[in-house]
């Protein structure tokens, strides 16, 4: 769950072998900007007044909200909700090479992370335990996710292992539901942000494995389907993603539609606990980038300047903003039955449109990583070749992304919020028997939106750091 | 999707809730309640294939009513839109 600082960091490490291949000043500062991703691309291109730049960001949501509400037929909307095309399965020997490649992935991490000081590899750039979990799998699993299809069930290391132990079977609380996804998601975002989990491969690997003990002590206890299910933060968050993606396991084999357009089915977000995974999805990209301004640096100044520690002061930020997050959801859901006049529950409203915001989400990611998963693909590829005994780091290939690419984020954000604005509008069709009730509906998301949009906006536009105090 | 039909099978909350002083039009055939007649009309020509003579003409009276409703919206859309491209323009003129 990395987002900026500590990538841009990771990202940093890259620069002087950028740099010294590139010839002119001019070219350099374009490459920098790239490997920051979405911050630095909008801070490039922006030379209007801020205001100026977050009004017209939030106007991009609102008028495509009016403009998706001028589709008003009903054949045609649900054409493009359910087209589709049955596609071939994967296969047994596929699906066996995932599971191998996810297991040699997981020692290939263990070895070199624990071993890095004893190898002399604590460069992070050299590290393949690092580039293997930032790279490998928070840039490459997790993009293929959204745009092409979740292979994660398949290659989940963590599941392989936690399967080998016998279970007790106990019956999973169905009152927990996925809140113990939520508390893991956020406390892997929470220890992203206050360690330096991107540049030392050791400390990387001790929560890689904390992680597997959780999953393995949560196997026997519930037994595995129970556990990666309900409980697991990764394969949630995976899951989640691949709600996007084109392509999508059904009941009769795997399938291809239209992308996002499996946002639309909201059965399996089936409860208050689903909402709020949803949004602590969303809200976890916030918050990685919000610890990164100066606001938030005059805002923790004075509590860290009384002597809270700042892990608490992180920790509260966190709980309160994620608590704000799902308040706002819950009261635009609130809304829509007002404004909409139905009597439609206002738990059912929350679950049937937090799918859409996956997509917004998905946009984030995207925006955020897909400079460095691209830039150290190469280097990746080399270090995993020979993890124990790496080439020296000038001697590591890196992948100069052409300037476009920072571009290509920019569009992913705006192209996220459409996406959403569409899945919204579907949902409303199938939801409400009155097209204007449809329309209607949507208000309250919309206005959250818009609102959300110019947060994350500003968010981009300032310059971005390292989080301060820890 | 299950275009409006019973939205949840799968959720752990009641679907639908009534404030206990309003006044609910329950569908004749599923029992989902509307709060106004319109949207249940619409809905039992949208859900429910058998209309009776009765249904279908109401179904008919909220779709006229509904598609006059819809260019209400559309012309009040289409200004927005407009004032959104030009307020746009002369902020981006002035400050841009």
């Amino acid at each position: 769950m990395r987002r900026s600082p500590r990538p841009t960091r990771l990202a940093r490490r890259v620069l002087p072998v950028v740099v010294a291949a590139l010839a002119t000043a001019a070219a350099a500062d374009r490459a920098t900007a790239h490997a920051g991703g979405i911050r630095s691309a909008a801070r490039e291109t922006v030379s209007v007044p801020t205001w100026l730049f977050l009004a017209t960001g939030g106007a991009v949501v609102g008028a495509s909200f009016l403009l998706a509400s001028a589709v008003t037929d009903r054949a045609y909307i649900r054409r493009i909700d359910t087209w589709g095309r049955p596609l071939p399965d994967a296969g047994r020997v596929a699906t066996l090479a995932a599971r191998g490649v996810g297991l040699l992935a997981l020692a290939v991490t263990v070895v070199a992370g624990l071993g890095a000081e004893s190898l002399g590899i604590t460069d992070p750039l050299r590290n393949a335990a690092v580039l293997l979990v930032w790279v490998g799998w928070w840039g490459w699993v997790v993009l293929s996710a959204y745009l092409v299809g979740n292979v994660w069930p398949a290659v989940d290391p963590f599941r392989a292992v936690a399967g080998v132990f016998p279970t007790l079977d106990r019956a999973y609380p169905d009152r927990l539901g996925s809140w113990p996804a939520v508390a893991g998601l956020l406390a892997l975002v929470y220890l992203e942000v206050v360690t330096p989990l991107a540049d030392d491969p050791f400390l990387l690997t001790l929560v890689v494995l904390g992680y597997l003990a959780v999953s393995v002590a949560g196997s026997v206890a519930f037994g595995v389907d129970d556990w990666f299910g309900n409980a697991d933060a990764v394969s949630q968050l995976l899951r989640a993603y691949g709600r996007v993606a084109p392509v999508a396991r059904t009941a009769d084999g795997l399938r291809l539609r239209l992308p996002g357009m499996g946002l639309t089915e909201a059965d399996w977000v089936d409860g208050r606990d689903d909402v709020g995974f949803v949004v602590a999805v969303v809200f976890v990209t916030t918050y990685d980038g919000f610890v990164g301004t100066s606001l938030w640096a005059d805002v923790a100044r004075p509590l860290v300047g009384v002597g809270v520690p700042a892990l608490v002061v992180y920790l509260l930020a966190m709980l309160a903003g994620y608590g704000l997050f799902l308040w706002l959801y819950l009261a635009s859901a609130r809304a829509a039955r007002r404004t909409a006049d139905t009597f439609v529950a206002p738990g059912e409203l929350a679950r049937r449109f937090a799918p859409s915001l996956l997509a917004i989400a998905a946009g984030y990611h995207l925006a955020h990583n897909l400079g460095t998963a691209l830039s150290l693909a190469p280097t990746l590829a080399v270090v995993a070749t020979a993890p124990l005994s790496p080439p020296p780091v000038a001697a590591l290939p890196v992948l100069l992304v052409p300037g476009w690419v920072g571009g290509v984020g920019v569009a992913a954000v705006l192209g996220g919020h459409l996406l959403a604005v569409w899945v919204a509008h579907s949902t409303a069709y199938d939801l409400f028997p009155d097209r204007l009730q449809a329309i209607r509906s949507q208000y309250g998301v919309t206005v959250a939106m818009v609102a959300y949009t110019m947060a994350s906006l500003w968010i981009v536009s300032r310059p971005g750091g390292a989080p301060p105090f820890v | 999707m299950s275009r409006d039909t019973a939205p949840a099978t799968a959720s752990d909350a009641e679907p639908y809730a009534v404030p206990p002083d309003a006044t609910a039009h329950e569908c004749p055939r599923c029992g989902r309640p509307f709060a106004r007649e319109r949207h249940r009309d619409l809905h039992l020509g949208q859900s429910h294939p058998d209309l009776t003579a009765d249904e279908r003409a109401a179904y008919d009276a909220a779709r006229d009513d509904e598609a006059a409703d819809l260019r209400r919206f559309r012309i009040v859309s289409l200004g927005l839109l407009v004032l959104f491209y030009f307020g746009f323009l002369f902020l981006f003129a002035i400050f841009g």
